[in-house]
């Protein structure tokens, strides 16, 4: 198990202490020790011996609408004020690597990172995805990483499923990781394929006929 | 972090029904927005807005591969480059540019932005993809302007809401050298060829050190 796909889920409405407009509006949320929703133990890091490569990001999705009619408050299962137009959490997730935040505005200033219309989760027919991760997010051993959420409006904040984000990565550990920094040396895509491919080109290395010298 | 996926999503969002905000703010409110006037997705004044005009210094290099915006209202995205608009008519005049019933935002949205029901509305899918990408060249100024042909309505009642997203790619320091030396050579300027192109460099590089005279 040297080579692990993974993925986490983060609910604002779980865990022992749940999302509110006061500890949640325009605040940037760690989704793995915010202390907000459901959360792990401990920051996440790699350690001497582990490669993490960060393949996506993606969170609850906002529907942005002309209101004909203003007492709707659910549309497409996002919820709003029926008063503006909006319907969802205006939600944004944000990697962040040791201290520095990937996601910048044009100006190179880090922005909340990508939005939930843009990169949706769940997936659904009503909202897909306009951003693929691509080149993906490497965090290298020895590195602390965090994926942060934030939300700009607070309607239907306590509801399950209403704030969410979601992270799929893949986990190299063992020789694998020191596959991955080999690749990554090379400037080559560090990938379940690549990785492989390494391992091929090592194995025919070795299996090939040795020089008649034997030099 | 030299080749990084970058996005910017704008909507006409602010504290206020007026004016704008250096990025998102809490429980916003619609900002109105003119029929038929282009207006800067990064510097308008309306809605989210960032602090300076997007550029790239001398060690940077963009490429733009998505733009998309909202389908209703008659809502359209041109890309900008210095004072060069990038999407025109075939005579050569300006244009409002993508609509964003050709490349909406969100994708799988309504195409009329109508909010009466839970699952009725059509989902509107893009028709359109930014190939061949465009490229924002070390020094350049770029902005992606929003027009729409009906007005948006501010407010807190009865208002209306729209977005825009950009995808681009920064290449920034060595890998924005290379994305340039790409550019020369006429490949297609993406991670995938920057990584060759870096190991291409790799190989020559040992070629030289296994020959005996270290290849000079």
């Amino acid at each position: 198990m040297a080579m692990r796909s993974q993925v986490y889920e983060w609910d604002g409405s779980r865990g022992t202490i749940t999302l509110t407009s006061a500890n949640s509006l325009g605040k940037s949320l760690s989704i793995f020790i915010g202390g907000v929703g459901n959360n792990i133990t401990m920051p996440a890091s790699t350690t001497a011996t582990q490669f993490v490569v960060i393949e996506e990001i993606a969170a609850t999705p906002t529907y942005f609408g002309l209101n004909t009619v203003n007492t709707t408050t659910t549309v497409r299962g996002l919820v709003g004020a029926g008063t503006n137009a909006y319907y969802g959490p205006l939600a944004y997730a944000q990697i962040v690597i040791n201290t520095t935040e990937y996601f910048q505005d044009p100006d190179n200033v880090s922005n909340y990172g990508v939005a939930g219309a843009a990169s949706p989760y769940p997936r659904s027919v009503n909202f897909q995805p306009s951003f693929s991760l691509h080149p993906t997010v490497y965090v290298l051993p020895g590195q602390t990483w965090d994926v942060r959420y934030t939300t700009f409006s607070d309607f239907g904040v306590a509801l399950a499923g209403k704030n969410q984000c979601f992270t799929k990565y893949t986990l190299y550990d063992g020789p694998d990781s020191l596959i991955a920094n080999k690749l990554l040396e090379m400037g080559i895509t560090v990938n379940p394929g690549n990785v492989d491919w390494y391992k091929r080109s090592l194995l025919s290395a070795a299996s090939a006929p040795a020089p008649t010298n034997g030099a | 972090m030299a080749m990084r996926s970058q996005v910017y999503e704008w909507t006409n969002l602010a504290p206020t029904s007026t004016g704008s905000n250096i990025r998102q703010s809490s429980n916003p409110q619609a900002v109105s927005i003119d029929a038929n006037k282009a207006l800067d997705i990064f510097i308008g004044g309306k809605g989210t807005n960032i602090t300076q005009p997007a550029s790239t210094t001398a060690t940077q290099f963009v490429v733009i591969e998505d733009i998309a915006a909202s389908p209703q209202s008659g809502g359209a995205l041109n890309v900008r480059i210095n004072t060069t608009d990038y999407f025109q008519n075939p005579d050569v005049t300006q244009q409002a540019g993508v609509p964003g019933l050709a490349s909406p935002y969100p994708r799988g949205t309504t195409s009329d932005g109508a909010t009466q029901a839970l699952t009725s509305g059509d989902n509107v899918l893009p028709s359109f993809t930014l190939t061949p990408e465009v490229y924002v060249l070390p020094g350049q100024t770029w902005s992606v302007l929003y027009t729409c042909t009906t007005a948006i309505v501010g407010g807190a009642a009865l208002a209306g809401n729209v977005a825009a997203f950009v995808k681009y790619t920064l290449y920034d320091g060595p890998d924005s050298l290379i994305a340039n030396k790409l550019l020369e050579m006429g490949i297609t300027v993406n991670p995938s060829n920057v990584d060759w192109y870096k190991r291409s460099l790799l190989e020559q590089q040992s070629r030289a050190m296994a020959t005996p005279n270290g290849g000079a």
